[in-house]
């Protein structure tokens, strides 16, 4: 004999009902999201309270990547540092590096001739962008839209051919040294950088109207994970995630260093903090990254590459903090020497950490099906995070 | 928000030195204000520099931890031993302070500034795995990189990092015949 109490359905209204009434019982659950999962650039996994459709508590678990980089470096001499950087974040290899020798240029008091910095300009500012582009491809593909990445991965050739032309490498580039950089760019370098960055600023448009025109992206992401002011400065959220909550905070604009004081640029922001505003701060970064380069290649003087250095690359004893703006937000060493030709302790501040820092209460009171979204529109890499 | 007054770091001393009344030493060190304060004073002293006008140290960048034991000491200085050292951004004046907490080896314990900024609860779980230092006062002071049975802190500087076979035995058998016998 079937229960006559089984055959009444509810309907949704009659649940929201209940619900306000309290009424209706729910069980919290854990879910657990990862250790891997596309939507995350590296293994990351999140413990996730869930009531229902509502996110109660989430917890990001991380250290999977943990590479003890920090220990590392006390081991290894400068030369050998530059390359364990570069593979913190791997899709700014080139920005990670820059920190670095700053930080030992900053003691051992080295001058970096001009064409140098001019271009490690040209060199960070075109891998922003094809980290940038990267975003763009997989933050699209994570909310459904395929289409983007093969935009995406279509302009990134350009511009990635002409940092190999430059470094021989795609992701590890390895280019820079104390005092400048490793070799002057070979012939034609600067036509092939010129052609990608034209071509991104041109087709900036097509991008827009592919992801930010679209409803249902609109949908997917408008007041979804909102990240107030309060909370940034909290966290110490930087990068496009801080700027997208109405943050105006850019370390070549605020504290300029190489030469970003000769260009001409804005620093966007967007007021709102959600996943929309956030996205669309990186976006538009791209173009003005674009212009920089466009810029330093029209200025670029000539001459060394490399300044005066010593043979040996051995700094005083002292402490110093530096920091840039790495396509995620600042990046900072903070160096501390004994006059050894090893850093005594060198503190990697990487802007992921920072940033997934702030997510357990970003997705506090969210639905799980905007959680790929949210996290999705952080940004991060994990073995920045990891180290 | 953007960069309202910009002032010499010296200034920016006298201010700190002024709003914290002998709580801290305060100097300047490359360009970023450098404040040394005893572990009671801690909470207090980052409250001051976060709420003072003039100030407003409330960008949160880091919280770490230096092991100095094996720095070279010259004559007439004294030997350190733990630092907790945490780093302060204030943006509306492009400045940082750095705070340096000493932390003895025998007694590794230092307040939490979890109440104050919300980014140390990650910082102060990284440097407990690290350097083995408890926060007093943090809400959940779990791992967060090394596994929960992890043996020591290698961001110590006793902690030395030779090829893995002397730092401890390898996990699992090391010929096939043990392997076979049970092992792994």
């Amino acid at each position: 004999m079937v229960d006559q109490q089984d055959r009444t359905v509810k309907w949704p209204e009659d649940v929201a009902r209940e619900m306000s009434e309290g009424r209706f019982d729910t069980a919290e659950m854990v879910l657990n999201v990862g250790p891997q999962h596309p939507a995350t650039h590296g293994v990351f996994r999140l413990l996730a309270t869930i009531d229902g459709e509502v996110l109660i508590d989430a917890e990001p678990v991380i250290g999977y990547m943990h590479r003890g980089y920090e220990k590392l470096v006390e081991a290894r001499d400068y030369r050998q540092i530059t390359n364990l950087v570069s593979r913190m974040d791997w899709l700014s290899g080139i920005s990670n590096e820059l920190p670095m020798w700053m930080a030992l240029e900053k003691l051992m008091e080295i001058e970096v001739p001009l064409r140098a910095q001019y271009m490690r300009v040209i060199m960070v500012e075109m891998n922003r962008i094809l980290n940038h582009l990267m975003f763009f491809a997989s933050f699209g593909a994570e909310l459904g839209a395929i289409t983007p990445t093969f935009y995406a991965f279509r302009e990134r050739e350009d511009i990635q051919f002409a940092l190999e032309m430059a470094t021989g490498g795609r992701m590890h580039f390895g280019y820079m040294r104390a005092g400048g950089l490793k070799e002057d760019v070979p012939k034609g370098f600067f036509a092939q950088a010129l052609k990608g960055v034209r071509q991104v600023i041109a087709r900036l448009d097509q991008y827009e109207n592919l992801l930010i025109g679209n409803e249902i992206y609109k949908q997917r992401t408008l007041g979804v994970g909102v990240l107030s002011q309060d909370m940034a400065y909290s966290y110490g959220v930087t990068g496009p995630i801080a700027r997208g909550s109405g943050i105006d905070m850019d370390v070549r604009k605020d504290d300029p260093y190489l030469v970003y004081d000769h260009f001409d640029f804005l620093v966007h922001t967007a007021p709102n903090g959600d996943a929309f505003d956030r996205f669309w701060v990186l976006l538009h970064e791209v173009v003005e990254s674009a212009r920089i380069v466009e810029q330093a290649i029209e200025g670029i003087p000539s001459g060394p590459v490399l300044g005066k250095v010593p043979r040996v690359i051995q700094a005083p004893k002292g402490e110093v903090y530096v920091r840039t703006e790495n396509p995620l937000g600042e990046l900072g060493f903070y160096l501390i020497s004994d006059g050894d030709r090893r850093p005594y302790r060198m503190k990697i501040r990487t802007p992921s950490y920072n940033n997934v820092s702030v997510l357990p209460p970003v997705l506090k009171n969210t639905f799980v099906s905007d959680m790929i979204a949210i996290l999705g529109s952080f940004f991060f890499v994990l073995g920045d995070i990891d180290r | 928000m953007p960069v309202t007054e910009r002032i010499p770091v010296d200034e920016a001393v006298e201010r700190a030195r002024a709003a914290l009344s002998g709580r801290a030493e305060v100097t300047s060190n490359q360009g970023a204000v450098d404040v040394t304060c005893a572990r009671p004073d801690l909470v207090g002293v980052v409250q001051t520099l976060r709420d003072t006008d003039g100030l407003r140290f409330n960008f949160f960048s880091f919280l770490s931890a230096v092991d100095w034991s094996e720095y070279p000491v010259e004559e007439g200085e004294q030997a350190r031993e733990l630092e907790v050292l945490i780093l302060l951004y204030a943006p509306e004046r492009a400045l940082h302070v750095a705070i340096h907490v000493p932390v003895p080896f025998d007694d590794p314990t230092c307040p939490s500034i979890t109440s104050l900024f919300g980014g140390a609860i990650w910082h102060e779980r990284e440097c407990h795995d690290l350097f083995g230092i408890v926060f007093g006062g943090h809400p959940r002071l779990v791992n967060i990189y090394l596994p929960e049975d992890f043996d020591g802190h290698p961001g110590l500087k006793s902690f030395k990092l030779p090829t893995r076979s002397l730092v401890k035995e390898w996990p699992g058998a090391k010929d096939p015949d043990e392997a076979a016998a049970g092992g792994r």
